[in-house]
């Protein structure tokens, strides 16, 4: 039985896979992963919009789930777990299709739903390679955009999809010329 | 942000261990599954737990296991695992539909089918910012700010009820989605506690108290869902009301099963309702029985149904529409289950139909 | 050169796309600088009474926190903008106006003990009776605002007496329209960070108005106004709620940082966010139509009424925009209109997109739909018949010269309307318990500040060669994201004939940009947009003119390439900075006392459809069609132009259909985003947005205001498609299904409207 960090405001370390590196981050029981990505690891992208479940700002991705951050207990993480945040998302400096398509096709305008959006259709990508229009809108249904109307990120989400899942079928347009 | 307040946490293996800590620790413990339901509690200053007991180490909570007899799912089991689980047959529809239309996407990979089942009540009075709620004197829910965990105060009356003031209980209403589907399709519960476990109805797990909804000893941990094999002569549904297609508690629910003969007739039913009291509300249905679904009896049936639902003006919505859209949503579902096409049903069923193709 | 995908008219991706794809844009949450403290603000808990004392915890530990009363502001102790009427913070022996009003503020270490700090103070009250109607304000037997509780009335008249005219009409149609308060439900909550460099105050934050702030700060700290910096963050959304009440956060924030002498940050909660800050103004909006039989539109009356909250705010203003757009967009020869805007003890209300005037559209526009169903007319042959057309004259007595494009949108909207919806589009099954309805409205938005505005502000904005040899547009607006930020750039880009990513757009902040004047009322693009093009321009002919000074040859290649040209500049010669400010074109008269002449610059235009059904066993309404044609006078970016359409008419069925605050006894009940709701992808439908370009000849490339019209006009057409399938008025927003229910209860009891 684990009973490590008993106490209130101990902090114990514990160690994560965050976007593919190790890191040991100190956990106190009652901290969230949204505070521990935020405020111990200095990983901002991942935004909050009203921290009890209600605005999906905050999702990021535990072994490949969309998950919120805000209501989870990084205490529950367990050791080596895979946390996959938006500053994972681009490899390197070449964008994600879903980075490109999201800045090309006006899927996003004040950004601050951005990443959870991203996250949580970079993880429907991975599970329904092809998904249709009403599939995105149900998986993206746990993340609030004031902006947008929502109708730019569901193309968005649409264009990048024959570019995530592999090589693109011949004759593809590009994801920023794919608008219907 | 808001921050949850401080605690001890422990991470037992096994639910006779959790269920031990709980219990050792008494009423300032609560059990942690998938948070959904506890961490905005915390935050909003409504349970102020010393201990957390988080059961994400015991792996028996998250197996499945399929059998002749039926389903067992363990506690831990995510809702999104549950409404997709390929243990599920057509006759499981109810279970899938709940699970599958709980809160967002992200909740119910988060949220268990045993911490739905445990969900906290809910109440305009007791969801709000503590400050406000200190402002009017708390309420019957939590007369000190915090609710403490339900067992240990039940029965016992301090403070007022803002919905009903001058009475002596608390009306906060359900909120679980998958009460009422289990309850519908005869689904049972095992419960541990430190010196054994015990086995009990759905139907049985919950009181008609919004203080204190559960039917469990202190330290009691609920760890199996049993739900039984349904031949296909079995329909199931479940129909909610709430304003939108994403994130809102059902404010009304309705979850059905029938048996029909090949003639028609109903052999079996059973149906319970959420969210229009402290419990979900198990069904009469002898009435249906021997019956062929034609409107009159699905009419007749519907406005029985609701009769014992009480829709008070604690949640979104008002109470009138609440009974009478809830109506609605019964003959709906019975519509459905009898096996009218889509395109008659309404609104409902369209909701419905988002999360789960039809049987 | 340019290249054809960037320039305007073009949708290059937006220049703020990549760092907020990926994480590395900086909102206000996001800036941690080394030391800062932790803001809360102590809140009123009633709507109304004198604050007698703060008592502080004696058993609590006090020695790391700041505490910031009234009595520590070191200024006036008002939020400065148009009428100093509302406390920074409410001092002991003042009143309590409002729930959840700021009354002292703490500062921690961390948000744990700055959240008990908060709770371990205690406030002592002496409850006032309170107002929570317009009728109680009305009735004035509470003062709350001189004798009548009317912060403000404005009257427009046009024509003969207006009794006489109505009573001359074949038909008169009456009505009286409400709509509710609506939360701007920004997804980042609203918050500031303030640090002390000397005597210095530098506030950082999520806002829409540096300059706003600016104004006020230097008023609540006593600062000239050198020694103030307000600087924008990266921010996540305004629609006019970062207008105003940012002014009131930095105060804050900058209190408690001078008081503790280290940074400290005030992030709202969104619970504190939703509860306290401004909301769109509830109405009440009586309207008489009269008509000819033929259809023509010959007198109206309206009489608008808005719950401005505790404080005046920009209450005014927001009254303002509602009364001059009330008459709508039709030819009518007698009109009066007389709006007041009353005193309560609700939170004020304030700036949200639409800015008053989606409450009188949708009374105008539910009249037009009655008038044609009374006249027994096709609702678009009657809007046909009335429209304004070039030269009309509107009820302020403008003649409206150029741009006018009530027609052309009606009409693409009517042919849009003859094509298939789109595919997989969320629809109602056909069963007789749903029913179908459609509902047209059409409307116009003025672009820009109202009146007398824009020749008082005297907006700026200087487009630069920077020190470093990069050409800089600088100004005051921001981009809370709207696009300001990539239109400005496609704008210089296009003037400049460079490539977007060679023009740096600068990050707003008072030390560093000039004051464009605040980023609102539809203004950004067309009037700032248009400065910039004009500061662009100049740039390069002095840059042009330097590469002949400097001996390139006229055929020499080099000589086009501004960006080498600019680095040449900045290398020899330091900065090169054009500054441009707005004058309104000759001819523009406007008289602030009678309210009379040209109300705007020039208006933009819309009409909309939307096809409803309704489920008659819950009385949900869903949205199953919306087109939607709004005239922008030249789309700029179309991408982001369309954006903007997209989400405002999303926002606008919100308001329709969902969004409601409710209030009890002055305190907002819903405060999360479970309960004060705005549609998630599932609700928002497939929307068939058209552009319709009539351009402005004073606008950049023909540019017009675009941000807030989307806004207007939905919300009458949804309740006219309930009624159209009803045969129930729908006069009240938003129509929530128990709302549609009472209304068909209520119209089988009494007939139907």
């Amino acid at each position: 039985m684990e009973h490590a960090p008993a106490t209130g405001r101990t902090r114990a370390l514990r160690r994560l896979l965050v976007n593919g590196e190790p890191v040991d981050v100190p956990v106190a029981p009652h901290e969230t992963l949204l505070e521990v990505l935020r405020e111990g690891l200095g990983l901002t992208g991942t935004k909050h919009g009203c921290e009890l479940g209600e605005c999906g700002a905050c999702a990021v991705l535990v072994d490949g789930v969309p998950v919120l951050a805000c209501l989870t207990l990084a205490v529950e993480l367990a050791e080596h777990q895979r946390v996959d945040t938006i500053e994972g998302l681009a490899d390197g400096a070449r964008l994600h299709p879903l980075q490109e398509a999201f800045a090309a096709l006006g899927g996003l305008q004040c950004g601050y739903c951005t990443p959870g959006m991203l996250m949580t259709a970079k993880a429907l990508l991975a599970r329904e390679p092809r998904p249709t229009a009403a599939q995105v809108r149900e998986a993206l249904a746990g993340n609030l955009c004031r902006c947008t109307g929502y109708g730019p990120i569901v193309e968005a989400v649409l264009a990048a999809a024959p570019h995530v899942a592999g090589p693109a079928p011949l004759g593809a347009p590009a994801a920023a010329e794919a608008r219907p | 942000m808001m921050r949850c307040p401080p605690f001890r946490y422990l991470a037992p293996e096994t639910a006779a261990e959790a269920a031990r800590l709980v219990a050792a620790h008494g009423p300032g413990a609560a059990l942690l599954a998938g948070g959904t339901d506890l961490l905005p509690r915390l935050k909003r200053g409504q349970a102020a737990p010393d201990l957390v007991v988080g059961l994400t180490r015991v792996a028996a909570l998250r197996r499945a296991r399929a059998g002749a007899d039926g389903l067992e799912l363990g506690a831990g089991v995510t809702l999104a695992a549950t409404a997709r689980h390929a243990a599920l047959t057509p006759a499981h529809r109810a279970l899938a539909l709940a699970a599958g239309g709980a809160a967002t996407p992200h909740v119910r990979n988060m949220g268990t089918l045993g911490g739905n089942l445990c969900a906290d009540t809910r109440c305009g009075y007791y969801d709000q910012p503590r400050p406000w709620r200190e402002a009017i004197g708390f309420c019957l829910k939590a007369p000190a700010g915090c609710a403490e965990p339900a067992a240990a105060r039940a029965g016992e009356v301090a403070g007022t009820c803002w919905v009903a003031p001058g009475g002596r209980r608390c009306w906060a209403v359900a909120s679980s989605d998958a009460a009422p589907a289990l309850i519908a399709l005869g689904a049972e519960v095992t419960v541990c506690s430190g010196e054994g476990s015990r086995r009990l109805a759905v139907a049985a797990l919950h009181r008609d108290d919004g203080r204190a909804p559960l039917l469990l000893a202190p330290g009691e941990v609920l760890t199996t869902i049993h739900v039984p094999a349904l031949g296909p002569a079995w329909r199931t549904t479940y129909w909610k009301l709430r304003r939108r297609g994403s994130f809102d508690f059902p404010v009304g629910a309705v979850a059905l099963a029938v048996r029909l003969a090949a003639s028609g007739e109903v052999l079996e039913a059973r149906a319970a309702l959420g969210g229009v009291a402290s419990r979900p509300l198990v069904v009469e249905t002898d009435a249906l029985l021997g019956r062929r679904l034609d409107d009159e009896a699905v009419g007749a049936f519907a406005e029985a149904a609701v009769a014992p639902a009480r829709p008070l003006d604690n949640t979104d919505y008002q109470p009138a529409w609440r009974r009478r859209a809830l109506r609605e949503a019964v003959a709906g579902a019975l519509r459905e289950v009898r096996g009218d096409p889509p395109e008659a049903l309404g609104v409902l069923a369209r909701a419905a139909a988002r999360v789960l193709p039809r049987a | 050169m340019i290249g054809l995908g960037e320039r305007v008219g073009a949708s290059p991706p937006r220049v703020d796309g990549a760092a907020k794809v990926t994480g590395a844009a900086r909102y206000v949450d996001d800036l941690q600088p080394p030391g800062c403290l932790v803001g809360r603000t102590v809140r009123s808990r009633v709507a109304h009474g004198v604050l007698r004392a703060l008592e502080r915890d004696p058993g609590f530990d006090w020695s790391d926190v700041t505490f910031v009363t009234a009595a520590d502001v070191p200024g006036r102790n008002v939020v400065t903008l148009i009428e100093d009427d509302q406390p920074v913070l409410v001092p002991v022996g003042g009143t309590i106006r409002h729930h959840d009003e700021a009354v002292a503020l703490v500062a921690a270490p961390t948000k744990e003990k700055a959240e008990a700090a908060r709770a371990a103070v205690r406030l002592v009250v002496d409850p006032l009776p309170a107002i929570f109607t317009l009728d109680d304000a009305l009735r004035a037997e509470v003062k709350l605002h001189g004798q009548d509780n009317v912060f403000k009335r404005f009257e427009v008249t046009r024509g003969d007496d207006v009794e006489r005219a109505l009573a001359a009409c074949d038909v008169v149609v009456e009505g009286v329209y409400e709509t509710g308060a609506q939360e701007q439900m920004y997804i980042e909550p609203q918050g500031m960070l303030a640090a002390w460099e000397g005597d210095t105050c530098h506030v950082t934050g999520s806002l829409q108005c540096p300059y706003y702030v600016h104004k006020a700060l230097k008023v609540t700290l006593g600062l000239p106004a050198e020694r103030v910096v307000i600087t924008q963050a990266v921010t996540g959304g305004g629609f006019g709620g970062k207008e105003e009440y940012p002014s009131m956060i930095g105060a804050h924030a900058a209190l408690l940082a001078r008081a503790a002498g280290r940074p400290v940050k005030v992030v709202y909660e969104r619970d504190e966010d939703v509860a306290a800050t401004t909301k769109r103004h509830p109405s009440r909006v009586r309207h008489r139509l009269g008509l000819a039989k033929d259809g023509r539109m010959l007198a109206a009356d309206v009489d608008v009424l808005f719950d401005g909250g505790a404080y005046a705010t920009l209450t005014q203003v927001v009254l303002s925009r509602g009364v001059l757009h009330a008459a709508g967009p039709y030819r009518i020869p007698t009109v009066r209109i007389v709006g007041r805007a009353l005193a309560t003890n609700h939170p004020p209300h304030g700036a949200f997109r639409g800015f008053g005037a989606p409450q009188t559209t949708f009374a105008y526009e539910r009249q037009t739909a009655k008038a044609a169903r009374a006249l027994g007319m096709d609702p678009v042959a009657l809007r046909r018949l009335n429209l304004y057309r070039d030269g009309d004259v509107t009820a302020t007595g403008q003649t409206l010269r150029g741009s006018v494009a009530a027609h052309p949108t009606l009409d693409r909207v009517v042919a849009q309307l003859e094509q298939p919806p789109p595919a997989g589009r969320r629809t109602l099954p056909q069963a007789p318990h749903v029913k179908r309805g459609r509902g047209v409205a059409t409307y116009f938005h003025g672009s820009g500040f109202t009146g007398s505005g824009e020749e008082r502000l005297k907006g700026q904005a200087t487009v630069a060669v920077a020190a470093d040899g990069v050409l800089e547009v600088r100004a005051g607006s921001t981009d809370m994201g709207q696009g300001a930020t990539t239109t400005f750039a496609q704008i210089a880009a296009t003037a400049l004939d460079v490539h977007v990513s060679q023009v740096r757009v600068a990050q707003p902040s008072t030390d560093k940009v000039p004051d464009s004047g605040p980023t609102v009322a539809s203004r950004t693009c067309m009037i700032v947009g248009g400065l910039v093009d004009q500061a662009a321009r100049a740039v390069r002919s002095k840059l042009e003119a330097f590469a002949a000074e400097v001996g390139l040859a006229a055929d020499d290649p080099a000589r086009g390439d501004l960006p080498a040209l600019a680095r040449r500049w900045a290398a020899a010669r330091g900065e090169l900075a054009e500054t441009h400010t707005y004058r309104p074109p000759a001819g523009i008269r406007w008289d602030d006392q009678t309210y009379r002449g040209d109300a705007y610059p020039v208006f933009g235009w819309a009409a909309c459809a939307v096809d409803v059904a309704v489920d008659t066993d819950t009385w949900e309404v869903v949205v199953e069609r919306c087109v939607h044609a709004v005239d922008v006078g030249k789309a700029i970016n179309p991408t982001i132009v369309q954006g903007q359409i997209d989400g405002g008419t999303v926002q606008a069925l919100g308001w329709a259909l969902w969004e409601s605050v409710q209030y009890r006894e002055g305190k907002v009940l819903n405060d999360r985003m479970t309960n004060c709701i705005i549609p998630t992808a599932i609700e928002a439908p497939e929307l068939e947005t058209l552009l319709v370009e009539e351009p402005y000849a004073h606008g950049p490339f023909g540019a017009k205001g675009v941000g807030e019209i989307p806004m207007d006009g939905p919300g009458a057409a949804v309740a006219s498609a309930v009624e159209d399938a009803l045969g129930v008025a729908m006069d009240e927003l938003p129509l929530l299904p128990e709302v549609v229910h009472r209304r068909v209860r209520a119209g089988r009891a009494g007939g139907a409207a």
